[in-house]
């Protein structure tokens, strides 16, 4: 009876703590409030540029939310920059992985863009259950609970050495999601006729032509441009000011 | 020192030679410079023996009616690459076609060494030609167009297979600069074919080959170039005309030169030449122009097919498309290359024969040569496309060009490439579009959208400020400090158990031993009255504590003890003599009077003790 309540308190803490900033700052500054509504009247009253610029100065105190990202998006995508566009749905949906309108307006700014997408693995296929967030969290679990196990019991080492067993592929889902298509090397092209290119100049042979919007896999930055995955399973130089990551 | 170096040299000496001994067999090969060619224009045919050795005689005399065929020399080069010694003879010979129709070149038997090698037989095709190719007053008589300047020190020749030609047809042109071997080009800068209406590709490195031409040894610098033809009409290609530093070896004061005639006589006639390396050299700018080329230049023929983009050739093609399963709207690569000879620089990619439910994007390509001047080799698209419906093939790529042989357009095709597209087209928004229907003007110049995007949310949300995953937080990791000092609590927790656990048994453990002390020392029958009752009752009283471990075994009395072993009457009686006689010796020094223990008495009193469990 002590011990389950022992792990009652202790996933309580384990999930609560994270959020605890997240929820305190649940009150936004009124500064930044207005300029949200301000950036929202000039989106209704058609005046995109100026709505585009007072989002951009609400991105750019910190204060970060889903629905900013997915506004400033609408925004990007009624001015006709879908590159942009396609960005910041991509940033909403990092914060939110389950926002339907973002979803759904991903997919019309992808179609209206014509632009190229990663083709996830098919480990990250059958991972798309989860979020590397969750699966960090399920392997401290796991591990936590294995080691409580082995030192109230340490007689009983095959379910110590499942806990560690779960603990360690939730751990490895939680690397290959947070390294792979979707991961912290996703990065969009906003740039218009931007090329990857076989070597860092501007006159090398183009290995794929890259529409704006188009995902692409940085793997190594070297100056001004990037060595990334692209779609078609090749890689190739990308000018560092044509693409741009999704993770702030 | 010395003697080290010897050595060193001997070693790599020995290398060498042992490389050129066990050298590669013979090979050899013949090529003809250009297997098209009109009536009256000349073509080369080489004739090149790698890993040759030194006797070896070269066919005289090749006899093919319709052809003049006359040998014009042999160069000899050697290379040497990682300590591998190779030569190569090259035998040139000149062929001049007196008549159209389709030649034969009979394989060719040369002796080197044990081997007989044979060439490959060759095919000369001789179109006629309005114009035929006459001589142009060439000191070279084999030649065409022949500039020799400056008394045969060097000459100039402008080698261009074909005389008519179509539009964006690429023409392979050679332009010959030879030297008497005599002299030494001291600077020479890369000929420049001139003319209009035509491109002229970059000329590449010069090949340096040493010939025999009229009984004299020529150095000549053979660059190789195409041109093709930009608009119809009748165009002049050359002259070509270069201008060389020389230096050629400077006439003894004693010989008098002709007025105005300075290469009347040889120069190289001179007695210095005798001496080669004694006299000095003087250096001489000479001029050298070679004869110009005409070339009449023909309209494609009309009923080009719509996929021909202007290349003019003859090309082969090959496709493949990865990867083969893909989700609606995932990119497929189709790779195709396109081979062959022509103007690979107007060549466009190649396209879907049926388009409908794909989406292209633009191709990349990447142009491999083969030759020196890039008319032939392979050059190769990439097309990313992408399904917008689910097929079950990649529709076969199509690809025009004009053959200039066979004076028709010819149109290529792939295979169809078998595809697995799997998924759901993308479904409408389910939601209505509010605001954005209302106040958004047309995005984009005006044009009618298949889908609009959602409203804007006027909530902000659940505020973050980051994006990192959680495990790369801080606060994450503070987080576990709930559970590690869980565990520790639990480790402590436990260690104290096991600790109180092991203080136990070390007192039981204690206990054992003496209580088995005492019950030999009862059993040895030879202790006093006293001194055995004492020993007895303890050992009743460390059973009891064995039993029950929370007394301690010097409270145990008769009573304790039979509640501990749960005796009855008649034993707790006994048990009660037994610790009151125990008693009477400890506190008054004797028992009752008894000065000596009876052996029944001890034997009651053991099996009492031994009972107790």
């Amino acid at each position: 009876m002590k011990l389950r309540t022992l792990l009652q308190i202790l996933l309580l803490l384990l999930f609560a703590l994270p959020n605890g900033k997240g929820a305190a700052n649940n009150d936004p500054s009124r500064t930044d409030g207005d300029l949200f509504a301000k950036a929202n009247t000039e989106f209704a009253a058609g005046n995109f540029k100026g709505a585009i610029a007072d989002y951009q100065a609400v991105v750019g105190s910190g204060e970060w939310s889903a629905n900013l990202f997915y506004d400033l998006g609408n925004a990007y995508f009624r001015h006709g920059d879908f590159g942009r566009a396609i960005l910041n749905y991509d940033r909403a949906l990092r914060l939110d992985p389950h926002h339907p309108e973002v979803d759904a307006n991903l997919r019309i700014a992808h179609d209206q863009a014509h632009s190229l997408e990663l083709a996830p693995s098919a480990l990250e296929r059958y991972l798309n259950f989860g979020t590397a967030n969750f699966f960090a969290i399920v392997a401290a679990i796991f591990f936590w609970l294995a080691i409580i196990w082995l030192i109230l019991r340490p007689g009983r080492l095959l379910w110590t050495i499942a806990g560690i067993f779960l603990a360690a592929i939730c751990g490895f889902a939680a690397f290959k999601l947070e390294n792979g298509t979707r991961g912290q090397g996703l990065a969009i092209v906003i740039a218009e006729n931007a090329e990857a290119r076989v070597a860092t100049v501007d006159s090398a042979r183009s290995v794929l032509a890259l529409p704006a919007g188009s995902e692409v896999l940085i793997l190594q930055e070297r100056g001004d441009w990037n060595y990334a995955a692209l779609p078609n399973d090749q890689r190739g130089w990308v000018a560092a000011n044509a693409v741009e990551r999704v993770r702030l | 020192m010395e003697m080290l170096r010897r050595i060193l040299f001997s070693v790599l000496l020995a290398g060498a030679i042992a490389q050129f001994a066990r050298g590669d067999s013979p090979k050899i090969t013949a090529v003809l410079t250009s297997s098209d060619v009109v009536v009256g224009e000349t073509v080369q045919l080489q004739i090149q023996i790698d890993n040759a050795g030194t006797s070896m005689k070269p066919p005289s005399d090749i006899n093919v009616p319709g052809l003049q065929i006359h040998y014009t020399g042999e160069s000899t080069q050697m290379t040497m690459r990682n300590f591998a010694v190779s030569s190569s003879i090259t035998y040139s010979y000149t062929i001049l076609p007196e008549k159209s129709g389709t030649y034969k070149i009979p394989p060719q038997s040369i002796r080197a060494g044990k081997d007989n090698l044979q060439t490959p037989e060759l095919t000369l095709r001789v179109a006629d030609s309005p114009r035929t190719a006459a001589g142009t007053g060439s000191n070279r008589p084999p030649s065409g167009n022949t500039q020799v300047g400056e008394d045969k020190i060097a000459f100039a020749e402008l080698l261009v297979p074909k005389k008519v030609a179509y539009v964006g047809e690429i023409i392979p042109v050679v332009v010959r600069i030879g030297f008497n071997s005599r002299a030494r080009v001291a600077e020479m800068a890369p000929p420049q074919v001139s003319g209009q209406g035509f491109t002229v590709q970059k000329l590449g490195e010069g090949e340096r080959n040493l010939e025999n031409i009229d009984g004299r040894s020529y150095v000549i610098f053979n660059y190789k170039t195409a041109i093709s033809a930009a608009r119809v009409g009748n165009f002049q290609i050359g002259p070509v005309e270069q201008k060389a530093n020389i230096l050629v070896p400077r006439r003894s004061s004693g010989t008098r030169r002709k007025p105005f005639d300075p290469f009347a006589e040889d120069p190289f006639s001179d007695p210095f030449f005798a001496l080669p390396f004694g006299g000095l050299m003087e250096q001489r700018e000479i001029a050298v122009k070679s004869d110009p080329v005409s070339l009449e230049v023909k309209a494609l023929p009309a009923g080009a097919p719509p996929t021909f983009s202007g290349a003019v050739g003859s090309f082969s093609m090959t496709a493949e498309a990865n990867p083969k399963r893909v989700q609606l709207g995932d990119p497929i690569t189709i790779k195709a290359a396109i081979s062959g000879r022509g103007n690979f620089d107007r060549m466009n990619a190649p396209e879907l024969s049926d388009e409908r439910g794909w989406h292209k994007y633009p191709p990349s390509s990447n142009f491999k040569q083969d030759d020196d001047v890039g008319i032939s080799g392979t050059k190769t698209f990439e097309l990313v496309v992408s399904p917008n419906e689910k097929l079950t093939s990649v529709p076969p790529l199509a690809f025009g060009y004009f053959d200039p042989v066979k004076e028709k357009y010819v149109t290529l095709h792939s295979e169809a490439v078998p595809l697995i597209v799997e998924g759901n087209a993308p479904a409408a928004p389910a939601i209505a579009p509010t605001i954005a229907a209302t106040s958004a003007p047309p995005a984009l110049g005006g044009q009618q959208k298949a889908q609009d995007i959602l409203y804007q949310i006027n909530d902000r949300g659940k505020i973050v400020s980051s994006f990192a995953p959680v495990y790369a937080r801080k606060e994450f990791w503070l987080a576990q400090l709930f559970p590690l000092t869980l565990a520790l609590g639990l480790m402590g927790w436990k260690v104290q158990n096991v600790r109180v656990s092991n203080r136990a048994a070390l007192r039981a453990a204690q206990l054992q031993q003496e209580r088995d002390e005492l019950l030999r020392k009862l059993r040895r029958d030879q202790l006093a009255p006293r001194e055995y009752f004492s020993d007895a009752s303890r050992v009743v009283q460390l059973k009891a504590a064995l039993k029950q471990t929370n007394i301690e075994p010097a409270t145990v009395d008769a009573e304790t003890a039979a509640r501990v072993f749960e005796l009855n009457a008649e034993q707790s009686e006994r048990m009660r003599r037994l610790f009151a006689t125990s008693d009477e010796f400890r506190y008054s020094g004797a028992g009752n009077g008894e000065s000596a223990l009876s052996s029944d008495g001890r034997r009651e009193t053991l099996e009492l003790i031994e009972s107790l469990s």
